[in-house]
């Protein structure tokens, strides 16, 4: 286990962004957790299938119109990311904005950072699906005028070159890929290069989660997306940790977290939204679709060490709460070992019941969405969680709690026995 | 078609992948990198161009013009052979039979 040591930086948290289905930007997310609000609805873009797709989609999204919406910043970069991301594929148009807004919230533009000093870190692998379908009826009829631009937007790496170029970040830059867990492994690895001074800042984005039909029908084949039960009734569809789950329901999402050590944010007089505190990843040594109890007490258990803490200095758990079933019945197990009998004391929700499976972005959104409901004191509900699996544990109900929180962990967990959990403390 | 078809084209195209630059007049005389378009983009501009009007040249043609007249040219002699290639076929479809 790694053990923080004294001569390592602090990380604190200073920017956020996102785009979920609620809408552009964390105001939109915080008034949709306080209010327990959620828009999943039969997806029209997949015709192909013979089943409803049940999604929490980004809809109507424009480019122009969200650039324009950043009053504080420099029409000639507002005018750089549109002229960038135009012709871009959705995915990276959306990273740009929830980057934008992050920038904005930590006053990255108005301080005078050194831009090798900036890192950054994308989460998300297999992030163009969509858009190489949609261009595949009209390769195979002529495959000579496939866009050049192809050879470079289907990589990842797009993301992490459209995104420095834009914000001129010149220091340590990848992809992460950690299935659902990407967006809690990308977290962790910034953490890291801060704490061992590798960059000062570093950006977190969590890429939306861009599918085809074809990854749609594997998941539905898999048995791991749901939807079936509540097709008529979209927004019951999503019920993590209640009797009637059935799988995950997608949703499309993208978010942003600046991490930088506490020294540079002091000086340059910059607030904290929250700490990272303890991390940890871990594999379990199954490569399918098998969560493991093991894997994911460990991760809580190591994250919680390797902060100095004890499970009772604990408040909260934003589960990984997918909605799938063993996926909701190994958590709990998880939680039951780590926990033991301090479960009626640890608050329990799950961010996927609200805005969906975002997938990439999952852990980055969640991370998000506990410094929103730690800076605000709130707990958002968990809107379908009518029956519980387990009636021991301490869940948020169908309304949102008044609760102070200090001290949060952050559950995500991806296909390939990959666990991961983040500690995170309350900012000033 | 006409040369002047073909440019009107490009511009078309040149409007999609950097409309800014159709803000100004473009003449046949002006050149695209010049103009502020870079290696991607103008290789998008041509294919985008090629697509429209249905033929394939490689894109190694277009490495030797100096503006957008010589990239009008490419494609009108690109045409001009196509159709001299598909009026002999015909003749020599008519001689056949």
């Amino acid at each position: 286990m790694r053990q923080v040591n004294q001569k390592f930086s602090r990380v604190v948290i200073t920017g956020m962004g996102a785009i979920t289905a609620l809408g552009q930007g964390i105001t939109s997310l915080k008034k949709g957790l306080k209010k327990g609000y959620s828009l999943f609805n039969k997806n029209p873009l997949f015709p192909e299938l013979s089943f409803p797709v049940i999604s929490a989609a980004i809809d109507n999204f424009n480019l122009e119109e969200a650039v324009s919406g950043f009053n504080s910043i420099p029409e000639e970069l507002k005018l750089k990311v549109f002229k960038t991301g135009r012709r871009s594929p959705k995915a990276i148009q959306i990273s740009l904005i929830t980057v934008l807004e992050a920038y904005q919230q930590a006053k990255i533009l108005n301080r005078s950072v050194d831009p090798t000093r900036i890192g950054l870190v994308v989460a998300g692998q297999n992030t163009t699906q969509r858009y190489s379908y949609d261009l595949f009826s009209s390769f195979q009829e002529e495959p000579s005028y496939l866009s050049p631009t192809y050879a470079l937007h289907f990589m990842d790496t797009d993301q992490v070159g459209t995104l420095s170029e834009v914000f001129n970040i010149q220091g340590e830059g990848f992809n992460v890929g950690g299935a659902s867990a990407s967006g809690n492994i990308a977290l962790i690895q910034a953490y890291r290069m801060i704490q061992q001074k590798t960059v000062d800042i570093c950006l977190v984005v969590g890429v939306m989660a861009d599918l085809s039909p074809l990854e749609v029908q594997g998941f539905h084949n898999i048995g791991a997306m749901g939807g079936k039960y509540f097709a008529e009734f979209p927004s019951k569809a999503s019920r993590p940790f209640d009797s009637n789950h059935e799988g995950f329901i997608w949703g499309q999402g993208s978010g942003c977290l600046i991490l930088e050590s506490q020294e540079i944010a002091d000086h340059d007089g910059i607030s904290s939204l929250g700490e990272m505190k303890g991390t940890a990843i871990a594999l379990d040594a199954h490569r399918y679709s098998e969560p493991n109890v093991l894997g994911e007490s460990r991760v809580m258990q190591q994250a919680i060490a390797e902060a100095g803490m004890v499970p009772e200095d604990i408040h909260y758990l934003n589960t990984h709460g997918s909605g799938s079933i063993v996926g909701d019945e190994t958590e709990v197990k998880a939680i039951h070992e780590v926990f033991k009998d301090l479960t009626n004391q640890v608050w329990l929700n799950a961010t996927k019941g609200l805005i969906g499976h975002c997938l990439w972005s999952a852990g980055i959104l969640e991370a998000i969405t506990t410094l929103i409901q730690m800076q605000e004191g709130f707990l958002h509900p968990n809107l379908n969680l009518e029956n519980p699996i387990d009636t021991s544990l301490r869940w948020v109900g169908k309304q949102a709690e008044s609760v102070e929180i200090k001290t949060a962990l952050s559950n995500s967990f991806g296909f390939g026995g990959m666990n991961s959990s983040v500690l995170l403390l309350r900012g000033e | 078609m006409t040369k002047a078809q073909i440019f009107q084209l490009i511009c078309d195209q040149i409007n999609i992948v950097i409309p800014e630059l159709m803000q100004h007049p473009i003449a046949p005389t002006h050149s695209l990198k010049v103009l502020g378009a870079n290696s991607i983009d103008r290789a998008e501009i041509i294919m985008l161009t090629m697509a429209a009007l249905k033929v394939k040249i490689p894109l190694i043609e277009f490495a030797k013009v100096d503006n957008i007249q010589g990239i009008v040219d490419v494609f009108y002699h690109q045409i001009i052979l196509a159709d001299s290639i598909s009026g002999l076929v015909k003749e020599d479809k008519c001689e056949a039979s």
